[in-house]
């Protein structure tokens, strides 16, 4: 695992290898805690969650302030992404997390993660979301085609996601060139939106 | 060696490093140094240049790969990024490039010789707040470009670079340097030829001339003159100018040699004049005192016969003839005395007042023979500088002369009077007397001619050549104008106060 998420692991790693030379700590322990700290799934979407907000354009008319990013998801995923963004900026604007349970709370979010739960739910919230500046990520395997923006896709042990660009251009979104390069796949048509 | 000898050895061998030559070479040697400073001045600009330039363009490289590769390290994608770093395949000098993501961990790399996984691992860390940073060793750079987005570094790009260029650039520059200093050896082969004409020649002119003057003792010879007026000229001019007066001096010198050879002749000449001169005057003395003493001695011989016979008849005529005999004589050797007085007395200059001296002389010959009527007239004259004595016996000789032939004139007029003439002051004494041939004019002044036989008029023969010898002590000159039974005019001069001549 690399990227934000690799960084923490070796952060761990090296304190490991340091206490192991400063001999307090057995080899044995040093292993087990560099294992211990693989980034779980949870962390490594969170991470790219973060990330994201990097390579998105809000439409103009869109609320400035703080970036939302709403998490519609288990605590074990709330946690991680609010770790991760705690007193972190994207483009001057602050990070802020709210956890979202109905559609009714979907107003004001800037990016929305919509985590593993039943179909139904997920279409609720994404119908709520629709055609609002709003990016959508999710995890559900058809989260595309029932009109989420990015998508994640578990390929050889990674994590990497996919691009509905119409979607994006339906709530005025802007999708860096950089971002949809890295994309496992993109569909739809690039639009204009996103102008900062 | 002389000196002299081994300068004119020099100036015996005109092909030995000529000036010409030595312009030349110069000439090269200034040109091409040049040349070479320029070349290292330039190769260096330009190989920093270049340098910083190539730096510059990897550092760019460095920038767009890491702007290319920010995603890619946030969403985990080597593949991408290795996609980006590929496209330095284009620039020929990156050998390598490495992107290390923010953990320090190898993300993705390139190689141009295409072998990856040989991580260099030697990759140095950079100091921290810096963005780029380059390390050069030798030929080999290595770039490092820190990545940075929204505020925070997600890894940092490595590009190795190698300035194979830089050595090329080098065999260019040789190549044109050597190109461009062979141009201006023959451009100053060129230049020489035309310096040559201008400067050379001329001096090579002028070293021959002075070889030919050296070697011919020939001054008369000249150095061509050189159309120009810088210092060649002025040194071919100068040359000539020296010439001229050595050849100057030389004919000075000859002239005077000849000059010499000449008044040395002369001088013989007026000696051998002198002595003949000397020997006919002591001729005629000896003759002259000879004719007295015969006619004592003939007296004495009658007196002795006349004792013998005792007879007193005629002994008052002899004794008279005896005594005029001896008189004569008397007045022979006075007026060689005085002759010879004028020629050795020492001269003291004083005022001398000429028109008193005649005035007594016109007194003493009144009262000598008191029956003659003769008029003087006597003019005042301006008061000279001379020796009184001898302007005594000058105006005692020219006015007793004149009143000696005025003797046969039943009334005669004597002049003493001065004329100014051209500045110069003339005295004259005139008198209208018997005159003389002016065809005999230059035997005037010589001892012992006498114009007129003893028997018209007495006298030695001396008195005129004793004036003459006078005048000319005392830095004057006399002349004489007269015709036959017309009177005679005596003309002189005395410059007063000249220095004595001896």
């Amino acid at each position: 695992m690399r990227g934000k998420a690799g960084a923490r692991r070796h952060r761990w790693c090296l304190s490991g290898l340091l206490l192991a030379v400063a001999g307090v700590a057995s080899a044995d322990l040093s292993w087990q805690s560099a294992l211990a700290q693989r980034p779980s799934r949870d962390e490594v979407q969170a991470a790219y969650l973060y990330n994201f907000g990097k390579f998105v354009r809000w439409p103009a008319g869109a609320a400035r302030g703080p970036l939302t990013i709403c998490v519609a998801a288990p605590d074990s995923f709330g946690h991680a992404i609010s770790a991760l963004t705690a007193g972190e900026q994207i483009d001057q604007r602050p990070l802020q997390v709210k956890t979202v349970d109905g559609a009714g709370g979907v107003g004001g979010c800037s990016i929305l993660f919509i985590g593993a739960m039943e179909p139904k739910r997920v279409n609720e919230l994404l119908a709520a979301a629709a055609g609002k500046p709003v990016l959508t990520v999710g995890d559900a395997p058809d989260f595309l085609a029932r009109g989420g923006t990015i998508q994640f896709v578990e390929m050889e042990d990674h994590v990497r996601f996919s691009v509905n660009l119409d979607a994006a251009n339906r709530g005025g979104l802007g999708m860096s060139s950089e971002l949809l390069k890295v994309a496992v796949s993109v569909t739809g048509k690039p639009g204009t939106g996103g102008a900062r | 060696m002389m000196p002299g000898s081994s300068l004119s050895d020099k100036l015996m061998k005109p092909g030995s490093r000529s000036v010409s030559a030595r312009l030349m070479w110069m000439n090269v040697l200034v040109s091409g140094t040049v040349l070479v400073l320029a070349v290292i001045a330039f190769f260096s600009y330009d190989l920093i240049s270049f340098r910083q330039n190539l730096i510059r363009n990897i550092e760019t490289s460095a920038q767009i790969v890491g702007a290319n590769s920010v995603s890619a390290l946030l969403f985990d994608d080597p593949q991408s990024a290795a996609t980006t770093l590929e496209a330095l395949r284009n620039s020929p000098d990156v050998v390598n490039a490495t992107l290390v993501a923010s953990d320090g961990q190898v993300f993705a790399e390139y190689r141009r010789n295409g072998q990856t996984g040989s991580a260099d691992p030697s990759l140095p860390e950079m100091t921290p707040g810096r963005v780029d940073q380059e390390w050069v060793k030798g030929r080999h750079v290595l770039l490092a470009h820190r990545i940075v987005f929204q505020g925070k570094t997600d890894g940092t790009v490595y590009i190795a670079a190698e300035l194979t260029e830089t050595g090329r650039r080098a065999r260019q520059y040789l190549i044109i340097a050597l190109a461009v200093l062979l141009i201006c050896m023959m451009a100053g082969i060129l230049i020489g030829s035309r310096v040559r004409k201008m400067v050379a020649r001329p001096i090579g002119a002028l070293a021959e001339t002075a070889r030919q003057v050296s070697r011919e003792r020939d001054y008369s010879v000249r150095a061509e003159p050189h159309t120009d007026n810088g210092e060649i000229a002025v040194l071919i001019e100068s040359f000539n100018e020296m010439l001229v007066q050595i050849q100057e001096r030389d004919t000075a010198l000859r002239g005077a040699r000849d000059q010499l050879e000449t008044r040395v002749q002369e001088r013989t000449a007026a000696l051998r004049a002198a002595n003949r001169e000397l020997e006919a005057f002591s001729y005629t003395v000896a003759h002259d005192l000879r004719g007295p003493l015969d006619a004592v001695q003939g007296m004495v011989y009658i007196l002795e016969a006349l004792d013998r016979e005792k007879r007193d008849s005629d002994r008052g005529e002899i004794l008279e003839q005896l005594q005029q005999a001896t008189r004569n004589m008397t007045l022979l050797i006075d007026d060689l005395l005085n002759l010879s007085r004028a020629s050795t007395t020492t001269m003291k200059r004083e005022p001398v007042r000429l028109t008193d001296l005649a005035w007594q002389i016109a007194g003493d010959l009144n009262r000598s023979d008191p029956k003659r009527a003769v008029e003087f007239r006597i003019e005042k004259v301006p008061e000279i500088e001379a020796d009184g004595g001898l302007m005594r016996v000058v105006l005692d000789n020219l006015i007793r002369n004149a009143w000696k032939y005025t003797s046969r004139h039943e009334h005669a007029c004597i002049e003493f009077g001065v004329v100014r003439q051209r500045g110069e002051t003339i005295f004259y004494v005139r008198d209208d007397g018997a005159g003389f041939d002016p065809k005999m004019n230059d035997q005037l002044f010589q001892p012992f001619r006498r114009l007129h036989s003893r028997s018209e008029f007495p006298g030695t023969g001396i008195g005129l050549a004793t004036v003459q010898r006078i005048l000319e002590r005392h830095g004057g000159r006399i002349w004489a104008e007269g015709s036959v039974e017309k009177g005679a005019t005596f003309w002189f001069t005395v410059r007063s106060g000249a220095a004595a001549v001896a």
